[in-house]
């Protein structure tokens, strides 16, 4: 063996020392640090959306007044339960602002179907679906009072083009609402499916008849919120269900304590 | 005299450069240096772990407390989205309803002078089969189901009497001035004293026109009409828009007249 074979030997010895050094050593732990990267970015992409839905949670907080007034008056508009007297009473108010007699009001049937969204939320999941209450009315009166009796009950519940309209009638929107839109809520909202207009006492005698009417029947469908759930889903104007705030404020309602004045408005 | 190395080349030593250990030094400096270096990186990796496992454990911590946070001002957000969720079926439900209002004042326009109108019947076509149907799946399709679902047809049928057949014809024109009409299909339009078609369809209907014939005169023609609209739209703002436009100009001339014969039953020549 010459000296030069004993020199590339020793250095391919000490090449193997350092290789199995690295191997055995430093790169398990290199690999391990890795890994505590990968534990960091976790963790943090963790507390980022912790942070976004706590910081989401806490806006909510903050809106949850005007949120809950919204629900209260959306609740005008398709109430917990059938509230027939109410939309009497609005029908009436109405027909008489036009000189319009209101005549008669029957249920078409039983409230039935629904008419509502799914939503995302789980917990709103089942609270979307809207019983329809079928009914049949009849007024009489001139063509033009018919006409604008129609659209006011149409302008119970109408969409408005921008939010926070103020005035007499209620928006049920707030300047945080992420859509352009609101709900300006007067009343029940009534979907009408059909309209009919004959004359009154039609026949051979009432020809030309001066001052004779219309008679209009129409068929309309009110809303009512499922009965599993109620105006606001258990909420209490100090908090929604489920936080301290609105277990106090049931309890102090139901030792009867005026702690929590009630907030319905209650404009006909 | 020149000087002459004896030795064999091979066992000359002692001028090369690794002097007399071959070599060996420069190998056990390397290996040397080279555990050095290792010692260095396993250090500092090991350190690089410790510091970024306990920065891991900090977020983690960090992170579960505000989770806990947000668990507890979660009944907010739930109820952030009742409300949204129930904005947004109510809005869905009125931007779905069709305008009568608007079609009825639309129509008190267009109407002709000596046209009188003894009933009109107003319908959506498929409302009642579409909202049930609607009604059994709104649960998992996500839209709304309402009483007047989109895609159903208003429809409109008018019957009364005009003095001449060429004011209906004119009726029939201006109908489609309406917006949002879709098409008018008149249904008959007869003398009551004229004979009719011929057809029992016909006579049967006279017949019946007779006896409701109201403001008109015996033999004035008798009509029924039938003033198809667009269907019903899915978006709430355009069925607003499109039924709250303001119809043309030159439909609008005596059409107070004719509404107000409606009104009173009688007509306006």
């Amino acid at each position: 063996m010459t000296g030069r074979d004993r020199i590339v030997i020793m250095a391919i010895a000490v090449l193997a020392v350092l290789a199995g050094g690295w191997m055995l050593l430093v790169s398990p732990e290199r690999k391990q640090a890795a890994q505590a990267q990968t534990q960091i970015e976790t963790a943090r992409e963790q507390l980022d959306t912790a942070q976004a839905q706590a910081a989401s949670e806490r806006s909510a907080e903050t809106r949850y007044a005007s949120a809950y007034v919204s629900v209260v008056k959306l609740g005008k508009a398709v109430p917990p339960e059938e509230e027939v007297p109410s939309l009497v009473y609005e029908l009436e108010q109405a027909s008489n602002q036009r000189s319009i007699d209101f005549n008669s009001i029957s249920s078409s049937g039983a409230p039935s179907g629904s008419a509502g969204a799914t939503s995302a939320s789980a917990s709103a999941a089942s609270a979307s679906a809207f019983t329809q209450m079928p009914f049949t009315f009849v007024f009489k009166g001139s063509f033009f009072g018919l006409a604008h009796l129609l659209g006011q009950i149409n302008g119970f519940a109408r969409i408005t083009s921008t939010s926070g309209t103020g005035g007499q009638a209620s928006t049920a929107s707030d300047a945080s609402t992420s859509t352009p839109t609101g709900v300006n809520v007067n009343g029940r909202l009534l979907t009408i499916q059909g309209v009919s207009l004959a004359i009154e006492g039609q026949g051979s005698n009432s020809k030309r008849q001066s001052g004779s009417e219309l008679t209009a029947t129409i068929t309309a469908s009110a809303y009512v919120l499922p009965a599993s759930q109620g105006l606001t889903g258990g909420a209490t104007p100090s908090g929604p269900a489920g936080t301290p705030s609105a277990a106090s404020a049931a309890s102090a309602a139901a030792s009867g304590s005026p702690a929590n004045p009630a907030v319905v408005e209650a404009k006909p | 005299m020149r000087a002459v190395n004896l030795i064999p080349s091979e066992q000359r030593s002692g001028g090369t450069v690794g002097g007399r250990s071959g070599g060996a030094v420069f190998l056990v400096l390397g290996l040397l240096g080279g555990l050095i270096v290792l010692a260095f990186l396993y250090g500092s990796s090991h350190h690089e772990v410790k510091s970024r496992r306990a920065e891991a454990a900090t977020l983690s911590a960090r992170a579960a407390q505000v989770q806990a946070q947000a668990a507890q001002l979660a009944p907010y957000a739930s109820f952030m989205a009742l409300r949204e969720q129930r904005l947004h079926s109510i809005t869905q439900l009125i931007g779905g309803r069709f305008d009568w209002s608007n079609v009825m004042g639309e129509l008190s326009r267009v109407l002709p002078h000596d046209v009188s109108l003894s009933t009109m019947v107003g319908t959506i076509a498929g409302a009642s089969e579409a909202s049930s149907a609607k009604a059994a799946t709104a649960a998992g399709s996500g839209t709304v189901s309402s009483a007047t679902p989109p895609g159903a047809i208003p429809t409109v049928t008018l019957a009364g009497c005009a003095s001449s057949q060429s004011v209906v014809a004119q009726m029939l024109v201006r109908l489609r001035l309406i917006s949002g009409v879709s098409s008018v299909a008149l249904q008959n339009s007869t003398k009551p004293g004229g004979g009719g078609g011929g057809s029992a369809a016909g006579s049967a209907s006279s017949a019946a026109s007779s006896a409701s014939l109201g403001p008109c005169a015996t033999d004035d023609p008798v009509f029924s009409v039938a003033v198809s609209f667009e269907p019903l739209p899915t978006a709430a703002t355009p069925s607003i828009q499109a039924l709250t436009s303001s119809s043309s100009p030159n439909a609008t001339k005596g059409g107070k007249h004719t509404a107000a014969a409606v009104s009173t039953g009688g007509r306006v020549r």
